[in-house]
């Protein structure tokens, strides 16, 4: 498809961004201000891992049992792969990225600065209250930083692009069934909101969405007969996962991927630009790293079988990944309470996919079909 | 509450309890002064109040076996702010030290393993494991535990206890309050203590609500009074440990902190801990040392390994080495000049934010080395622990930092604090025999 061929890889987008004046933000998982960012010239490039990196650098500072994406994130900066980033900022998503963020600030030495952000775990006025203010903070360090001032009004209009887009995001979610991707083609689109500026991303999601249709749906994706499924967790990877769920037969009808479908942020409400970003985030969709209860969650993965009529549910998680192995019993327990079968496996992304993994994601989707 | 239970629960907790433990107490007290049965060329027995200790506890856990008969029940994380909970006549339980009793009478892998049969994955905190285990069947070595009316999670010591204490609501069906303390990388943001000090102020309404009862500001104010009490005496017998010889080691730390970390509120811990501090004194002019031979001191980071306290001390003493302080019993004494009876929320909100696994790696490494000089320290034997990532990530590069540029030789030591089955006897011995062989001893 004419769009895709567009995108821009990551190393692409960088140096382009670059070539124009730009800097260069290198964000760790989950949740940020990216207009907060973009006000300052930052183009935020997430870094999630990445996998198939040399994982000797981080293993010098990080014991074995901290989880694969913040062992390789941090190989990957100190093998020179985030050399481009003038920048770091590592919002605080669980206890082994505030390590990271904790390392980067004190241990070893960098040239460039490390703004940690802390994310409040619950959805009370005092949280809202407290993640403007944390916005605020980070808003004084990036003046320090870059020398300049963004006006209320310039940041607002940042949100604004922001929302747009985060809305197209949504929307190629919820029209995934007739967009003429393939699965992995899905997924590597719309994992480029990770690193594309948001107005290029902004014009190929609507190029995308201009070109769906239901006939070249089933035409790429061969959607007929497949058993639809929801896949929760972290991020998928290796990506050869989703192409191989598809020639096991599978769909992906929906996500709850920390990188992907608990990203669809609302729009904001507030006039505040500090208050609107900080709402985004915390009136987003269940996240356990964000502290929402079991309840939500549930509702909200029933909802999203309902929804898209999956038939069950694969949680795909990252081995040592706390905040994740908390709640699978009970959500596996109480899916199937609701006639909703589910399926745990467990990947280190800097493997490739094991055959074990895909041998029992085979019999589930042989079960549930 | 029924006649019946309350009769009941007098009976036991006031009556036959008590007299039992007392008599436990007083033939271990009897055992300690005639030395009978310590079988330690090389250890000091243990102080003479250790049965005190165990009275202590025993009751605070004999108070809990029937506590849902008298009131309220709160569970509670173990760095929490748990003083308005106290001055509400909450019984506190701590999960964690419940765990650690676990781990000390090595029930951990036959309760563990019955959260990992329902599917909690062994790679989350064997704390929670041991807790979830014993929720599930039922199984713990003292008695019963009681339902908790309310749960109270501070993530001033991980986000684990946030997912942790989000299971255990979901089982109980009863409230969570949550206590969220920003992580503090390098210095603590206003912003950030008036968020604590809000949801404190929030958390006090709704723990008034599950009570029955309001909360009588003059008896929180007496409560962070002897809360304060409690810690400046845990300090300063920390503080003792600067003769030489040291005169109790960190193990004797770690088996005598159960009150400060549970009873931090009652004029009870603080009258035990003016006991502790008589004898521990006692010791000092009498030129007793932990371990008979002192010839090398070290500091210990991180949680200790509960079930192999005996093991590494009497290894460690055999070769002349005492651990004489911790930056984990540390943690409960540091941040006694912080509270301040006469503004009690305002001063909790800024002691609560700053436990040092709430700190950053940085200022892990300098309150090390602060430690190291206080101390007259020799080496650093660090902990890694499987089960505590936060205060784990970070300690390859301490240890690096603390060889090159302190010139002060260090250890890790890979292992779990509550989970036998991560603890490889062999290796570790290998490990510690290089490092005393390096130390020269």
């Amino acid at each position: 498809m004419k769009p895709l061929a567009t995108v821009l890889r990551r190393s692409e987008a960088i140096e382009a961004f670059k070539s124009y004046g730009g800097s260069i933000a290198a964000v760790f998982p989950i949740h940020y201000p990216r207009a907060l960012l973009r006000a300052f010239h930052f183009l935020p490039v997430e870094v999630w891992g990445p996998p198939g990196v040399d994982t000797s650098y981080g293993a010098a500072h990080l014991q074995p049992y901290i989880c694969s994406v913040v062992r390789n994130a941090l190989s990957f900066i100190l093998s020179g792969g985030l050399d481009a980033a003038d920048l770091f900022v590592v919002p605080h998503a669980c206890d082994s990225l505030q390590g990271l963020g904790s390392i980067l600030t004190d241990l070893i030495p960098s040239r460039r600065p490390v703004i940690p952000i802390y994310l409040p775990r619950g959805r009370r006025e005092s949280d809202l209250h407290f993640l403007a203010d944390e916005f605020r903070s980070v808003y004084r360090r990036l003046e320090m930083i870059t020398g300049r001032s963004p006006t209320e009004e310039e940041l607002a209009a940042c949100i604004q692009h922001e929302e747009a887009a985060d809305a197209l995001l949504a929307e190629l979610h919820h029209n995934r069934r007739s967009l003429p991707l393939t699965e992995g083609e899905f997924y590597r689109f719309i994992r480029s909101r990770e690193y594309l500026p948001v107005e290029t991303f902004a014009e190929l999601a609507g190029e995308v969405l201009n070109a769906s249709s239901p006939t070249e749906m089933t035409h790429a994706r061969g959607d007929d007969g497949r058993v639809p499924i929801i896949l929760s967790g972290i991020v998928p990877e290796p990506m050869a996962l989703l192409d191989a769920i598809s020639q096991m037969g599978g769909a992906v009808a929906a996500d709850d991927l920390a990188c992907c479908g608990r990203r669809l942020y609302p729009i904001g409400t507030s006039e505040d630009p500090f208050r609107r970003m900080a709402e985004r985030l915390i009136y987003a969709l269940p996240d356990p790293t964000r502290g929402n209860p079991i309840e939500e969650r549930l509702a909200h993965l029933g909802q999203l079988v309902e929804t898209s009529n999956a038939k069950g549910v694969v949680f795909y998680g990252v081995k040592f990944c706390e905040p994740e192995l908390f709640y699978l019993p009970i959500l596996g327990r109480e899916l199937m309470a609701a006639g909703i079968p589910s399926l745990t496996v467990e990947v280190d992304i800097n493997d490739p996919l094991p055959h074990q993994v895909l041998t029992r994601m085979e019999a589930f989707l042989e079960m549930i079909r | 509450m029924s006649i019946g239970g309350t009769l009941w629960y007098h009976w036991n907790v006031n009556l036959v309890g008590p007299a039992a433990l007392r008599w436990a107490r007083w033939r271990g007290e009897r055992r300690a002064r005639s030395g009978a049965g310590w079988k330690s060329e090389v250890l000091t027995p243990p102080l003479r109040i250790s049965p005190r200790t165990k009275e202590l506890v025993g009751r605070h856990y004999l108070k809990g076996r029937h506590a849902n008969l008298h009131g309220k029940v709160a569970w509670v994380t173990s760095g929490a702010p748990l003083e308005f909970l106290t001055a509400l006549d909450y019984y506190v339980l701590y999960p964690e030290n419940h765990a650690a009793i676990c781990g000390t009478v090595r029930v951990v892998e036959e309760i563990a393993s019955e959260a990992e049969n329902a599917g909690y994955s062994r790679d989350i905190c064997s704390y929670a494991r041991t807790d979830i285990g014993g929720v599930l069947s039922g199984k713990t070595p003292v008695g019963r535990l009681p339902r908790p009316d309310l749960l109270l999670a501070c993530t001033n010591i991980c986000q684990t206890v946030l997912h942790w204490y989000q299971v255990l609501a979901h089982h109980f069906q009863v409230p969570l309050i949550l206590i969220d303390t920003p992580f503090v990388y390098s210095e603590v943001a206003d912003h950030a203590v008036a968020f604590v000090k809000r949801q404190l102020e929030e958390a006090i309404p709704v723990a008034e609500r599950v009570a029955g009862k309001s909360l009588d500001s003059e008896r929180l104010e007496e409560v962070v009074r002897l809360s304060k009490a409690a810690s400046e005496l845990w300090m300063e017998l920390l503080e003792r440990c600067q003769h030489r010889p040291a005169p109790i080691s960190v193990f004797d730390q770690f088996i005598h902190m159960g009150p400060i970390v549970e009873m931090r509120g009652d004029r009870g811990t603080v009258d035990f801990y003016a006991a502790m501090l008589e004898e521990v004194d006692k010791r000092i002019h009498s030129g007793v040392g932990a371990v008979k031979n002192e010839r090398k001191r070290m500091l210990w980071d991180n949680l200790p390994i509960w079930y192999r306290m005996r093991y590494l001390a009497e290894f460690l003493g055999q070769h002349g080495i005492v651990v004489a302080a911790s930056t984990y019993t540390n943690a409960w004494g540091e941040l006694n000049h912080l509270i301040d009876p006469a503004r009690p929320i305002e001063s909790m909100a800024r002691t609560y934010i700053y436990p040092i696994l709430n700190r950053g790696t940085g200022d892990k490494l300098a309150t090390m080395r602060r430690m190291i000089d206080k101390y007259h320290l020799n080496g650093v034997i660090l902990h890694s622990d499987r089960s505590c990532k936060p205060y784990s990530v970070g300690q390859m590069g301490q240890r690096e930092r603390l060889i090159k540029d302190a010139g002060v030789p260090a250890l890790l030591l890979e292992a779990d604090h509550n989970d036998p089955r991560a603890f490889s006897e062999q290796q570790v011995a290998n490990r510690l025999s290089a490092f005393v062989e390096m130390l020269e001893v």
